[in-house]
C-alpha cells in the first residue's frame, strides 16, 4: 500500500474525534481518485458520485472501525463499497422509487449491487483485460463496443455499421454477454 | 368512419410513446446507455410494469449489468470531470463539522437544576434542613 495512504489510515485509528477530523484530509488526498472513479462505475454521473462520496468521507470520519484492519487498496476499496458506499447508493434514487414500477430489491441491485469477482478488480487491471478481451471479439462485434465506449448514439453505430439500431442493440447486447464469459473465465483462470 | 378514427388514434398513440414494451436487449442497451450519459433516474422512470418484471426475471440482464457498469468504469471514469480535491475537502469538512455540531446538540445536557434525592435517614433530612436553613440565614 502507498505510504501516504497507510499514514492517512493510521490516523483515522485515533479515538479523539477532532484528530480523526485533521486526518481527514490526507485520508481523502490519498483515496478521492480512487473512490469517485468506483462509485462512477454505478452512477456515471459526477455531481451525484461528489454527494455520496461526501457522506461517505463523513460516515467513514464517524466510524472508522471497519477500516482498521485494511491491508491494501484493493481491500480498502472492497471495505468502504460495502460498509459505507452501498448504503448512501441505495439512497440516491430512494425519492423517485415510490413512482417506479420496478420492485424495491430490482432497484437496490441496479444501483448498489453486491460486488460481483469482476467489480473486485482494480481499475487498471480491469482496463488491461478489458483491452485484452476486446481483441479476441470479431472485428463487426469489437467495433459496436468501441464505437459505444466513444460516446456514439446507437443511430450513429447503425449508420456506422451500415445496419438498423435494432440490430446494432441485439449486436451489443449479445458482445456483452460474451464479454461476461470472457471476463469470468479469466478470472476463473488467475 | 369509426374504425378509422380508431385506427388513427392507435396510430398517433404508437408514435407519441417512447418505445414501450422492449425487449431485453432493447432495455440492457437503454440501461448502458442511461449509465452512460448519467441519467439513470429517466430509464428507471420509463420503465413499465411488464418491462419491470422482464428485467426481474432475467438472468442475463442481471449478468449484462455488471460488465456495463465495468465499460462505464473503464471507459469514462477517467474522463469525468472531477472538481477540484481542495475544494472537495472542504465540503467533507464542513459535513463533519454539522455531525458534530448535531452531536453535541443531541448530547444530554449538565443540569444544575436538576431534583434532588429524597433523604432516607432521620440523620439525612436534619442535615439538609440545616442546610437550608443556613442559605436563609446568608440571604437574610
Amino acid at each position: 500500500m502507498d505510504k501516504r495512504l497507510r499514514n492517512a489510515l493510521k490516523g483515522l485509528a485515533d479515538p479523539d474525534v477532532e484528530h480523526r477530523r485533521r486526518a481527514m484530509e490526507p485520508f481523502v488526498r490519498a483515496t478521492f481518485g480512487m473512490f469517485i472513479r468506483c462509485l462512477y462505475r454505478y452512477l456515471g454521473n459526477e455531481v451525484e458520485c461528489e454527494d455520496v462520496l461526501e457522506d461517505v468521507y463523513a460516515d467513514i470520519w464517524q466510524d472508522p472501525d471497519h477500516l482498521r484492519n485494511v491491508s491494501n487498496e484493493r481491500e480498502l476499496l472492497r471495505t468502504v463499497y460495502l460498509y459505507y458506499m452501498r448504503k448512501h447508493l441505495r439512497q440516491v434514487y430512494r425519492r423517485i422509487n415510490r413512482h417506479l414500477c420496478l420492485s424495491q430489491r430490482d432497484m437496490m441491485n441496479l444501483v448498489a449491487p453486491d460486488l460481483g469477482i469482476l467489480e473486485m478488480m482494480s481499475q487498471a487491471e480491469l482496463g488491461q483485460v478489458l483491452r485484452r478481451m476486446l481483441g479476441r471479439l470479431k472485428a463487426r462485434e469489437r467495433r459496436a463496443i468501441e464505437l459505444w465506449m466513444e460516446g456514439m448514439s446507437n443511430r450513429a453505430i447503425a449508420n456506422e455499421l451500415k445496419t438498423t439500431v435494432g440490430a446494432v442493440k441485439m449486436l451489443e447486447f449479445r458482445t456483452i454477454l460474451k464479454l461476461k464469459k470472457m471476463l469470468s473465465d479469466y478470472y476463473c483462470e488467475a | 368512419m369509426k374504425s378509422v378514427v380508431l385506427n388513427q388514434k392507435s396510430q398517433k398513440e404508437n408514435r407519441t410513446m417512447p418505445e414501450a414494451d422492449r425487449e431485453i436487449q432493447e432495455l440492457l442497451i437503454d440501461y448502458a446507455g442511461a449509465l452512460r450519459d448519467g441519467c439513470i433516474p429517466n430509464f428507471l422512470k420509463s420503465l413499465t410494469r411488464e418491462e419491470a418484471d422482464r428485467i426481474a426475471s432475467s438472468t442475463e440482464f442481471w449478468q449484462a449489468t455488471e460488465v456495463t457498469r465495468i465499460l462505464n468504469g473503464v471507459g469514462f471514469a477517467d474522463k469525468a470531470v472531477t472538481p477540484d480535491v481542495g475544494l472537495f475537502i472542504s465540503r467533507v469538512d464542513a459535513a463533519i463539522a454539522c455531525r458534530l455540531k448535531k452531536a453535541r446538540a443531541s448530547a444530554p445536557a449538565k443540569r444544575s437544576t436538576r431534583a434532588r434525592p429524597t433523604p432516607k435517614t432521620d440523620a439525612a433530612l436534619a442535615d439538609r434542613r440545616a442546610g437550608s436553613q443556613n442559605r436563609i440565614e446568608k440571604s437574610i
